[in-house]
């Protein structure tokens, strides 16, 4: 049924004509069936699906307080992370723009830069949330000096492990890079069917600690123009080590074409001794198999000689777009999203780290085993990639990717395929093609 | 077809003929835009869905189009830059049209030649397996094209595919080895993917043809003296010329735009730069990217390609007719 009133949500917004009636239809958990939008008029709001297992529920919650406080309705419509860049390109340019988004946080800049989106500075002050704002997340959401994506949430990749493989293997966890070279071995050793570590091709966002590890960079900003750093002699070290690891046999062949995704299944099955996986998958991989249970932790990636390797805060912003008709009533909701009560629960049930600093602050003493380790990553192991409208276009173009399939499959050595996608990086950050 | 009369009515009802001449000449303009009227419905539903894209295409392939364009709603032409860009590549020279060219004629003849063989087979059979046989190849042809990626995909995984798992244990190869990474055995799973969605559409179009073929005609070679082969190649084909002008035809424009079967593979979105092909590159390069106005010039250089070979194949069917 719920699936039925979304699908005709969405038809109307695509022929937009509809709109009006398609919301009058739709209105998700309104109390009053939502016949005409009530006095306080409709909210419209994209809302990515799939980062909270329970995220129908959610709303259903949201809509009820937020009719309660506002009089107004909230119509929230659930996007796929597949189709939602073409869907927001699409209504951009159609005007069919809802009120607000949940926009991953390197896409705010991109939209921001196409004019979108509506500044939030002024609506931030007078909620007296300034320097409340987690600065990993409140700097991706900044364009041109203004605020236009409001911290949600960030999820932080860390160094998760196999604690049944690791306690046969007679190994603790690895503390340097030193160290991870040798709990390979001895896991190879003991399992010679197994992925000691997995090293994935085609997945960008576990290939960066290590250049910020070694103490390299991904890009840098002089005045107007990038660089990126990616084959600086600190970079490379931190690519040499990485795919070293696979070049000595201790990830898997397949892995060369591996997603996150598959890093993922393959960990859930038991398959894998280490791997660089997100703050959201524990959830996810009991969920795949339950036998996991209680059978991994982890631990922050570690840095070159110790410490903690950097990682990106991946996560969402929520962003008022500028066909909004009462930005007031929008902000309300992004208010009510991004601060407080329903934040924490957001948090709490995906899986995720809230963007407000008294809340992220909470969450990070926690004890809990599978979230103090991603917890302490997020604080003192965050990082950002390059802020610019054009890194889109560099993970569109898999940049980051191509140069590691290359290396992973023995085509390139890391000096050529570092330099080659050091060069197209710099190209496409700098607006070129 | 209620727009049909709505339209025609005013013309009757405003010019009351007075003389025999006047009706003469008002039904022969009648007679001559009846045709035209009864197609009008269709001919606007084609220029809205079909006619107007197409244009909105070519205008925007001479322009840089990107989100600022989108959002702003103002053009910014510049000429022919979009398409001096896309043929002056290096990669569309060295990479993307070969990958696109060669495999398209690959799996065409494959597609065609197999296909052709099952529809001997079928129209050899019996009523029974006839039916279970074209059941079986029928559900090829309708299993979804990412479905059936996927199915290659695992069949090809390296850690836990079929294929590696059966060399290894017949000891043909000691280690997994990634089957997506090299360009020629990446495009080998794609021809295996296409060929076999692809010819329950030949097999069915040529069996259709085959059971036309009339009897009396390979009777005939036959007593000639004409061997199986033979009465194939010589009476079969040459009646079935159309059959196969317009499976190559169709074939032929479906295996020129193949992205999906690439595009999911493992590396086929981008991050293996050698399997690129038109579609994908097109879409990575450019709709990734927000450079819409460079995407429409790839389209419309992909639409004049197929053009060309569709005018070269139906002039030389014509041409043969005549002779």
């Amino acid at each position: 049924m719920r699936r039925q009133m979304f699908g005709r949500t969405k038809t109307a917004v695509a022929t937009g004509a509809l709109l009006a009636l398609g919301l009058a239809a739709c209105s998700s958990g309104g109390s009053d069936g939502g016949d005409d939008g009530g006095e306080g008029g409709t909210l419209d709001v994209w809302i990515m699906q799939g980062t909270n297992p329970s995220g129908e529920k959610f709303f259903d919650e949201v809509g009820k307080a937020f009719k309660e406080e506002t009089g107004a309705t909230l119509n929230v419509e659930f996007v796929e992370w597949g189709d939602a860049h073409d869907r927001f390109v699409t209504s951009i340019a159609g005007g069919t723009t809802p009120d607000v988004a949940e926009t991953g946080t390197t896409w705010t800049p991109e939209f921001a830069d196409a004019g979108a989106l509506a500044p939030l500075d002024d609506y931030v002050s007078e909620a007296g949330l300034d320097g409340d704002l987690v600065e990993g997340l409140a700097e991706a959401g900044t364009y041109d000096g203004a605020l236009y994506g409001m911290p949600w949430y960030a999820g932080v990749r860390s160094f998760v492990y196999n604690t049944e493989m690791f306690d046969k293997a007679g190994i603790e966890p690895p503390t340097t890079w030193a160290e991870i070279e040798s709990a390979a071995k001895a896991l190879k050793k003991e399992f010679p069917d197994k992925i000691a570590v997995a090293v994935p091709g085609d997945a960008e966002f576990t290939v960066y600690p290590w250049v910020w590890g070694a103490g390299g960079e991904v890009a840098t900003l002089d005045g107007d123009t990038w660089t990126s750093q990616l084959d600086s002699p600190e970079s490379q070290a931190g690519l040499e080590f990485w795919t070293g690891l696979a070049a000595d046999g201790y990830s898997s062949a397949g892995a060369t074409t591996w997603r996150e995704t598959d890093v993922l299944d393959s960990f859930a099955q038991g398959d894998v001794g280490m791997a660089v996986m997100g703050s959201w998958t524990p959830g996810a991989i009991v969920e795949a198999n339950a036998d996991m249970e209680g059978k991994f932790a982890a631990v922050p990636i570690p840095g070159q000689d110790g410490g903690i390797a950097p990682s990106v805060l991946g996560g969402s912003h929520l962003s008022m777009f500028n066909t909004a008709d009462d930005k007031d009533l929008a902000f309300e909701f992004i208010e009510m999203m991004t601060t407080g009560e329903f934040a924490s629960k957001w948090g709490e049930q995906s899986g995720y780290f809230p963007g407000q600093k008294s809340l992220l602050e909470e969450a990070t003493s926690s004890t809990d085993p599978l979230v103090a380790p991603f917890a302490q990553q997020f604080v003192e192991g965050g990082a950002s990639v390059p802020v610019s409208p054009n890194f889109g276009a560099v993970q569109a173009k898999l940049t980051t990717s191509t140069m590691m399939q290359s290396i992973l499959s023995g085509d390139q050595d890391v000096a050529t395929a570092s330099k080659a996608a050091a060069e197209e990086m710099t190209s496409l950050l700098n607006g070129g093609s | 077809m209620s727009s049909t009369t709505t339209v025609t009515a005013p013309t009757g009802s405003g010019h009351q003929p007075g003389s025999v001449g006047g009706r003469l000449a008002r039904k022969s303009v009648l007679a001559r835009w009846r045709p035209w009227l009864l197609l009008a419905p269709a001919l606007l539903v084609l220029a809205v869905l079909l006619l107007w894209p197409l244009i909105r295409m070519g205008m925007f392939s001479l322009q840089d189009y990107g989100l600022p364009e989108i959002v702003s709603g103002e053009a910014n032409w510049i000429g022919l830059g979009n398409y001096t860009e896309a043929l002056t590549s290096e990669q569309l020279r060295t990479v993307v049209l070969p990958n696109t060219v060669l495999f398209a004629i690959a799996s065409v003849v494959c597609t065609v030649v197999f296909g052709t063989a099952v529809a001997v087979l079928l129209a050899s059979l019996g009523r029974v397996w006839r039916v279970i046989v074209s059941s079986s190849i029928m559900a090829a042809w309708a299993m979804p094209a990412v479905t059936g990626t996927y199915v290659w995909v695992w069949i090809f995984d390296a850690d836990r595919g079929v294929f590696n798992h059966v060399l290894q244990s017949l000891g043909l190869q000691d280690q997994p080895v990634n089957w997506f990474t090299d360009r020629w055995s990446f495009y080998a799973i794609v021809l295996l993917n296409i060929v076999h969605h692809g010819f329950p559409f030949v097999a069915v179009t040529v069996l259709a043809g085959l059971l036309g073929v009339p009897k009396e005609l390979l009777e005939a070679a036959e007593i000639d003296g004409a061997g199986p082969w033979r009465r194939f190649f010589s009476v079969t084909v040459p009646q079935l010329r159309q059959v196969f002008a317009v499976v190559v035809i169709l074939s032929t424009i479906w295996d020129f735009k193949v992205f999906a079967q690439v595009y999911l593979m493992p590396g086929g979105a981008g991050s293996n730069r050698e399997v690129l092909n038109l579609g994908v590159w097109s879409y990575v390069e450019s709709f990734g990217q927000n450079r819409y106005g460079f995407g429409s010039a790839i389209a419309v250089l992909l639409t004049v390609l197929l053009l060309l070979v569709t005018v070269v194949y139906v002039r030389t069917i014509l041409k043969e007719e005549e002779l």
